[in-house]
């Protein structure tokens, strides 16, 4: 299958060690690590915002040979931190995804009704919750129509329901072909993804499906914690 | 309110205070006087006042309120802080070195008659040293505290330098007196001759700064996401940097400093008007020019000897504590 998104013995000093990775479209895939393993790191280094060593190649091409303005177009980044310095109004920011599409407002209003923020559009960006505030990012993001996303930490600071939409919308665009990275910290919720990857000090230890991947073992060796697999109470969105 | 208020409205003042910068002084002329001796019309008098002394000053008021007004819309999306802005940051106080250090060193070297040009060079060069030391000293992104207190200690230490350069001229009356007027900005007795030194450039300046508003818009937000989202960060930041120092440096070359107007300014018809850079940019630039040429007003209406660069910094000060206090 052809590769969405691959790096090979990509480095950042004193952070990231060598990572090679390969993701293919139409792939959903969770990354994970304690901590300080170098997960935002990674992403930004994959999407091209961190000076790093190795290389990076996007739908097989090299990242460094990809125009801005066509980068703009093929990924999309969403930032663990969601913070606005100026009151712009929330469908502003989401449009600001059309810059690389010389700023058409193709699906900016998809982009704020899937993320549930039809109510607040007018709402200045600053007046926002964390929560919420994150939800912006991750819509102006879907808003770009990149077939390569990736979301640093999108659901941790989301309530239930809205982290679980997130997550059914990444499952559709995969669906649609497109590869979805995602870093996350809720182990259990890492399940349900199409391929997990393990970070562990800036070394990428673990990385195949999750429940290959995600054993008592490697869980105890890389966040130090005593895992154990039970049945318990999992929340679910209703049937639309 | 409604912005499509704003472009007829920001016009209609800055045409205002104008046509006030050219009927008020001295001798007080009416609006049909000025118009006449702008035509061709009116008297001898009339048409020797307005045209060899009011308009050459007006022209560098507008120059100098366009620059400062969009060099604070800049800073404060280059640095993502509301509260950035040329005199805060010490690069208007970098230009004023520079030129002070022209100006002092003046008499010594026979530069007298050649300091035309030696001056706004000066100002350039002192005003990129002052924000080279600012981007050293702050990161981008850098928090209100860390950029403010950067912008205090810079502008301590260049101020140190220039009173340094004054007491060296104490016996040097006339270079003293001159170094005096750059400290506290003005604009009287400005000529043709700072017409040409300052508003073609700042005018050339302003109208490369005006297409970058919507990439602006993008790193006012994050200079990450606005990467990620197509825009060429490192371009984009450098040409805002040099722009905004540019316009800073030329404005006090020909005005000295003259502060806080990149504070108020953008801050005011941000509130007003909202944050789009696209329409910000010229907002700030004719909302800059109109206030300039309000505060001389105000300098040559109240008979104390008020400087503009003390009139700005009067209705500035309060102005920024109060932004300070204020819940963000």
């Amino acid at each position: 299958m052809s590769s969405a998104l691959s790096a090979s013995a990509l480095a950042v000093s004193g952070r990231l060690e060598a990572v090679s990775l390969d993701l293919t479209p139409g792939e959903l895939v969770a990354l994970v690590g304690p901590n300080g393993a170098g997960k935002s790191t990674l992403i930004q280094a994959l999407a091209g915002l961190l000076p790093a060593e190795g290389h990076v190649h996007w739908n097989g091409q090299l990242l460094s040979r990809i125009a801005m303005a066509e980068r703009g177009r093929r990924l999309a980044w969403v930032g663990q931190e969601a913070h606005f310095e100026f009151a712009f109004p929330v469908h502003e920011v989401v449009a600001q995804g059309r810059y690389a599409w010389g700023d058409d407002l193709d699906g900016v209003e998809a982009a704020l009704a899937e993320l549930d923020l039809l109510d607040l559009a007018d709402r200045p960006v600053t007046r926002l919750s964390g929560g919420e505030r994150h939800r912006v990012g991750l819509a102006r993001a879907l808003a770009t129509q990149a077939p390569i996303q990736l979301w640093d930490e999108p659901v941790a600071q989301l309530d239930v329901r809205h982290a679980l939409e997130v997550m059914r919308l990444a499952r559709r665009l995969v669906d649609g072909g497109s590869t979805v990275l995602v870093s996350l910290h809720d182990l259990r919720a890492a399940y349900r993804f199409d391929r997990v990857l393990v970070l562990d000090r800036g070394r990428l230890v673990g990385n195949g499906k999750p429940h290959e991947v995600l054993t008592a073992e490697l869980i105890g060796e890389v966040f130090r914690v005593k895992a154990t697999f039970v049945e318990s109470l999992v929340p679910e969105l209703p049937e639309p | 309110m409604k912005s499509r208020f704003a472009l007829p409205l920001l016009l209609a003042l800055l045409v205002l205070a104008f046509l006030a910068s050219l009927a008020f002084g001295e001798l007080r002329l009416s609006f049909g006087q000025v118009i006449g001796a702008l035509t061709g019309g009116s008297d001898e008098l009339a048409r020797t006042v307005v045209r060899d002394f009011r308009l050459p000053r007006a022209l560098v008021g507008l120059a100098v309120g366009a620059a400062l007004g969009s060099s604070g819309v800049v800073m404060q999306a280059f640095f993502r802080n509301p509260l950035a802005s040329p005199g805060l940051l010490g690069v208007s106080s970098g230009g004023a070195l520079g030129a002070v250090a022209v100006l002092a060193a003046g008499p010594f070297l026979g530069l007298a008659a050649h300091t035309l040009w030696a001056l706004p060079l000066a100002s350039v060069l002192g005003a990129f040293a002052a924000t080279g030391a600012v981007l050293m000293l702050a990161q981008r992104g850098a928090g209100t505290e860390r950029l403010l207190l950067s912008g205090v200690a810079l502008n301590a230490l260049l101020g140190a330098g220039t009173s340094f350069l004054l007491t060296t001229t104490i016996g040097h009356f006339e270079v003293n007196a001159q170094i005096l007027f750059w400290l506290m900005g003005g604009l009287e007795s400005r000529s043709w001759e700072h017409v040409w030194m300052g508003v073609p450039a700042i005018l050339v300046g302003c109208l490369l700064l005006l297409p970058l508003g919507r990439p602006m818009d993008l790193l006012s937000l994050g200079e990450q996401s606005a990467q990620s989202l197509g825009v060429d960060v490192r371009r984009l930041r450098w040409k805002l940097i040099a722009l905004s120092t540019i316009l800073t440096a030329l404005a006090t070359a020909v005005a000295g400093v003259v502060g806080f107007v990149g504070l108020i300014v953008p801050h005011v018809l941000r509130l007003a008007f909202g944050p789009d850079h696209r329409r910000l940019l010229p907002y700030s630039m004719i909302g800059g020019a109109a206030f300039l040429l309000a505060c001389d007003l105000v300098t040559r209406t109240f008979p104390l000897g008020l400087r503009l660069g003390v009139v700005t910094a009067l209705i500035g000060g309060p102005f920024f504590l109060w932004l300070l206090r204020r819940p963000r």
